[in-house]
């Protein structure tokens, strides 16, 4: 737990839209250590997706710089940053969104589709983390042939197929029952006890004590989330 | 997994979007082949056409020292020295470098005859191919009570004549009346229905009893030739039949011809026209209908780009999908053209021959169709592939 291996350093966003401009981060700074979990809290508007787009190499920042494994991600070029997501990481969205007209086992296929490999290596190694997420026999399904659970591991599984270092969940119990929920918060943190980095944005304060650190955010900046907790207990009782 | 296999399930998925798509390649694409194969019929037809529309080249005595005293005062000389056509030179035109183009030989001999007290001009002609090559010459009446003949068949009796319609009123003469010709007498055959034009005034004779009529035996004034196929070098022809007829002079028809061309390019400019019109609105839809789904596609294309998808990527997945459509467009457009030519084009264009279905025109329909889909379809791919993926995947 010692390397460092985002390291965000004083990020500004700002979004102009429709005249407006809506300053979405405001001076963020911020090392994520390799092999850690993290939960990203915060009421909604407050700059949480927009952190994680940006650290998953989606968006650039208006200012400041963020560096992945040591690489600074926003001088790559277009193409070269796509195949740095690839390698380098997961993403698992709200409600999966998974291409509804491939089956289980092609949606998982996806991140390989671009890379040298055989067909058949491709086939494996999907099938090597349904089997990992507990849903080989329904490999062959096509997403609304599933439970809103079952989609949920297919979504994990395309994520870690490639093997990256580095998972960006938002909201992934969001639509979720409770159990289910759980559920796929014990395999976040089963993978996060094989050695992913995990960073998961989530309403549920439950979740949080499936994961390590977990980061409050307030307006586009960092809050700390025991004076957050202290502030909350303040004004409850 | 590859990328052609997730451009082919994302077709299966909008078949009907798909359909649509193809419907306006295929009917773009049917329409230019339809067209072609019509125009091909045409050009073909008209040729045949062509070899019914007289003669090609006409072969005509040398007249020595025409160049060389090519005044008014001369031309008593001039016709003294005219080298005579005759029977013999006949077979050599069938014997000469260029018989293989040759079609029809129709000899004839013009003359003067005196009939009631005023000159006429007679031509003495082989029937049968005088008028299968000058089909527009047609009997109006005819002295039997059989119907009226089909005049490229006929045999003229001995002692007839056929007159055109103004000789014929000129001598005010009937069918089946007699007429004297220089103190001899023939038999109105028929008359001719009026073209128009000089041989209207015209007698037609047997070609042996105008030249025993006009005292001149085995002689003819001309002989006119029509070539076999409506590509024929005529030029070419010219010269064979100069070589082989020494003592004559040969005269290339280049009216027909040139006729030929005009019509077939009004048709073709009019074609030229429609299918361009077709084109475009086939391209329109194209257009119209790829924009659409590239937006209906917009979080689609952002979780392939999330997931490492290069913007290369995105715009290969589109081009292989409407690649496909334009195969498939290509083929099945190649396939209803060419049945609309062969089954409509008949009535559509009056042609009387079979427009055969050409195979050889299916790589071309193939290629039309794809090349347009693709030129049509960069505008939606770079679109696609510009599309922002974080903007792509807010909007969950
Ligand atoms: N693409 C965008 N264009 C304009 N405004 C945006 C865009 N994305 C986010 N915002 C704004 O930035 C702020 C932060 O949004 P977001 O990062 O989605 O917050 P959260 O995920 O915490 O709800 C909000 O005010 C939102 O409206
Ligand atoms: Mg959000």
């Amino acid at each position: 737990m010692s390397e460092i291996l985002i390291s965000i350093k004083d990020i500004k966003k700002t979004y102009k839209s429709m005249g407006e401009e809506v300053d979405a981060l405001k001076n963020i700074t911020l090392d994520i250590m390799k092999g850690e979990s993290v939960s990203v809290m915060g009421h909604s508007g407050s700059g949480k997706s927009t952190l994680l787009s940006i650290m998953g190499a989606l968006n650039p920042p208006t200012s400041g710089v963020i560096e992945i494994d040591g690489i600074d991600i926003y001088k790559l070029s277009q193409e070269m940053r796509a195949d740095f997501r690839r390698e380098y990481l997961g993403f698992v969205f709200q409600q999966f969104q998974l291409i509804p007209y491939l089956t289980a086992h092609e949606n998982v296929m996806l991140p390989l589709t671009t890379t040298k490999r055989t067909n058949k290596e491709k086939r494996d190694m999907a099938e090597e983390v349904l089997i990992r997420v507990g849903l080989k026999d329904k490999m062959n399904r096509l997403p609304n042939q599933l439970s809103g659970g079952e989609q949920e591991r297919v979504a994990i599984a395309r994520a870690i197929v490639n093997s990256p270092p580095l998972i960006l969940a938002d909201e992934p119990t969001g639509s979720l029952d409770t159990k289910t929920g759980d559920e796929i918060m014990e395999l976040f943190q089963e993978l996060n006890q094989e050695g992913l980095t995990v960073l998961m944005v989530t309403h549920n304060p439950d979740n949080t004590k499936y994961l390590g650190r977990t980061i409050m955010m307030k307006d586009g900046r960092l809050s700390d989330y025991q004076e957050e907790l202290i502030r909350k207990s303040i004004n409850i009782n | 997994m590859s990328i052609f296999r997730i451009a082919l399930n994302n077709l299966m998925r909008r078949k009907i979007k798909m359909l649509f798509l193809m419907l306006g390649l295929i009917v773009g694409v049917a329409t230019v082949i339809s067209f072609v194969n019509i125009l091909k019929a045409m050009e073909s037809e008209l040729g045949d056409k062509i070899d019914e529309f007289g003669p090609n080249s006409i072969i005509l005595p040398r007249s020595e020292g025409m160049d060389i005293n090519n005044n008014n005062t001369m031309n008593t000389d001039i016709t003294f020295d005219i080298q005579k056509l005759t029977m013999e030179d006949i077979p050599k035109i069938s014997a000469s470098s260029v018989s293989q183009y040759i079609n029809i030989i129709s000899p004839k001999l013009v003359g003067a005859v005196e009939t009631e007290q005023r000159k006429t001009i007679i031509v003495g002609i082989d029937t049968k191919k005088e008028f299968t090559q000058k089909p527009w010459l047609t009997l109006k009446q005819q002295d039997t009570t059989k119907e009226i003949q089909e005049l490229s068949f006929l045999d003229l009796p001995n002692k007839s004549v056929i007159l055109g319609s103004s000789a014929a009123k000129a001598l005010n003469v009937k069918v089946g009346e007699l007429i004297l010709l220089d103190e001899k007498e023939f038999k109105v055959f028929g008359i001719l229905n009026e073209v128009g034009s000089e041989d209207d005034g015209l007698i037609y004779g047997n070609l042996n009893e105008v030249q025993t009529l006009l005292n001149k035996p085995n002689e003819l004034s001309m002989i006119e030739v029509s070539a076999y196929c409506n590509n024929c070098p005529i030029e070419e022809i010219v010269v064979g039949l100069e070589e082989s007829l020494p003592n004559s002079s040969v005269t290339a028809l280049k009216e027909a011809a040139l006729f030929r061309e005009e019509t077939i390019g009004q048709f073709s400019k009019f074609g030229f026209a429609l299918s361009a019109m077709v084109l475009l609105i086939a391209a329109m839809v194209v257009l119209k209908t790829m924009l659409s789904s590239i937006s209906e596609r917009t979080r689609e294309i952002g979780i392939f780009r999330a997931i490492g998808f290069r913007r290369a990527h995105i715009m290969k997945i589109i081009f292989i999908e409407v690649g496909l459509i334009g195969i498939i467009s290509g083929i099945l457009g190649f396939l209803i053209g060419s049945l609309a030519a062969t089954y409509g084009g008949p009535y559509l264009a009056q042609i009387q021959n079979d427009i055969p279905i050409d195979i050889q025109l299916l790589l071309p329909a193939v290629l039309l169709s794809v090349g347009l889909a693709i030129i049509v379809s960069a505008y939606p791919a770079i679109k696609a592939a510009q599309l922002d993926p974080a903007e792509a995947l807010r909007y969950v």
